[in-house]
């Protein structure tokens, strides 16, 4: 009874939450921002993306308020640019990983660089492209793709490989998060990409 | 038809954002070039961005959930949501106006991803002629190289990594033929020496001097790092 108590002290409001995202809610949600300036509606897209953007951004400047920079920038972007969300391209958790990411390469290059061309809009367009290619391979083994690839590796492997690629933690970040030696995460990132290349083909060789 | 393409790794970390402006606008290049790279980065994104924003995973790296909170509840997130919401911006997209570059009299597009980078004056050397993008990017150069037919770059090796993006004409070396979109990563353990019978226009990215390894072009070493 007492090792039960102990456990997951706090996580308990977590476990009943779905990991399913609810795509069609944040689609209409930047429907209505783009359509209508919907304040509540952009509130609500806030309320999803804000804190999660926020974890990304910490991994990325230690600077807290440089993190603080990639959220308003981020969210600012999405409240200017919803119009620019073409929900037939792509799915809205996509367009808003874009603008994220547009948003931290150009302030890393401020930082580091010291230029402020802000080229990402130049080198990832955001407002075409985004799958549109699609129909031309519409092929459902090319869309077995890379997260069901990934899903079928162990699941220590997986771990590795989605905190390494995904999360971008750095394989000594990830060795004190998951509670593991070093060389094991280094094994199991190994044993995982050569996997994955494997099962991805050649064609990038 | 492309034949050379971008290792996954490279394509992971242009999506993720994680490689200099240079590099990412050579990947950038080329996806624009090969619709079989730009549908393996689509699907990239696509995984990426949803698996970023799984509640599910993100809260399995939270080691304490206090911290996490408190990490949260550092911005005001309500104010933060009145200061963008009282703005009336809105973005519009400014029609793509294509930029060109001559050389030798021939006009050439200058790639989307290229149109906001500021390009140097060209410097020539025999039939090659060089502009560089200044990206300020410290040890790692870039430019656009433009070979006039008949021209080439005398055998060298390369002391860090050495990007080619074909963005019009032909060359080939000892490994064969490139053409229009390929995309050629070389390191120091590759000794090459280009040689463009029609002419060509290549986007470059060196981190570091190429080294000249034969005879009479051993004197040309001070032009390497003219060159890339």
């Amino acid at each position: 009874m007492q090792t039960n108590l102990l456990s997951r002290p706090t996580s308990a409001k977590y476990t009943s939450m779905s990991d399913k995202i609810n795509h069609p809610q944040l689609c209409q949600w930047l429907e209505s921002v783009a359509s209508s300036r919907d304040k509540e509606a952009f509130t609500h897209l806030f309320q999803f993306f804000a804190p999660k953007i926020l974890r990304i951004a910490r991994g990325k400047f230690p600077n807290e308020a440089q993190a603080n920079e990639v959220v308003q920038d981020t969210m600012s972007n999405v409240w200017r640019k919803a119009h620019l969300f073409n929900q037939d391209k792509g799915a809205a958790t996509t367009w808003v990983y874009t603008v994220m990411r547009n948003v931290t390469f150009d302030m890393l290059r401020k930082i580091q660089g010291n230029k402020e061309d802000n080229l990402s809009d130049d080198i990832w367009p955001m407002a075409e492209k985004m799958s549109s290619e699609a129909e031309v391979f519409d092929d459902h083994l090319e869309h077995a793709n890379l997260l069901s690839v990934i899903e079928e590796l162990p699941q220590n492997q997986q771990d590795v490989v989605k905190g390494f690629y995904f999360r971008e933690m750095s394989q000594e970040q990830l060795a004190v998060h998951l509670n593991l030696p070093l060389g094991t995460v280094k094994s199991r990132l190994r044993l995982a990409l050569g996997k994955l290349k494997v099962q991805l083909g050649e064609q990038h060789d | 038809m492309i034949n050379h393409h971008p290792k996954f790794e490279l394509i992971q970390a242009f999506v993720n954002g994680d490689l200099p402006a240079s590099l990412s606008a050579g990947v950038a290049i080329h996806a624009d070039m090969c619709p079989v790279c730009q549908q393996t980065i689509a699907q990239f994104t696509e995984q990426v961005a949803e698996t970023s924003f799984e509640e599910e995973y993100l809260d399995r790296f939270i080691v304490d959930d206090n911290e996490a909170l408190a990490a949260v509840a550092a911005i005001n997130f309500d104010h933060m949501i009145e200061d963008i919401v009282g703005s009336s911006d809105i973005s519009i997209a400014l029609p793509k106006v294509e930029k060109t570059i001559s050389f030798n009299d021939k006009t050439y597009t200058i790639p989307a991803a290229l149109s906001s980078m500021e390009l140097g004056k060209h410097a020539h050397i025999g039939k090659l002629t060089r502009a560089r993008i200044q990206l300020n990017e410290n040890e790692i150069h870039t430019s656009l190289l433009h070979i006039q037919p008949g021209g080439g770059v005398p055998e060298h090796t390369h002391k860090g990594f050495e990007l080619t993006v074909l963005l019009a004409g032909s060359f080939h070396d000892e490994s064969g033929e490139y053409v229009k979109g390929d995309f050629i990563m070389l390191d120091s353990s590759h000794q090459h020496h280009p040689i463009s019978t029609n002419g060509c226009l290549c986007y470059t990215v060196a981190n570091d001097a190429l080294h000249f390894t034969q005879g009479i072009n051993k004197l040309l070493n001070p032009i390497g790092s003219f060159i890339y």
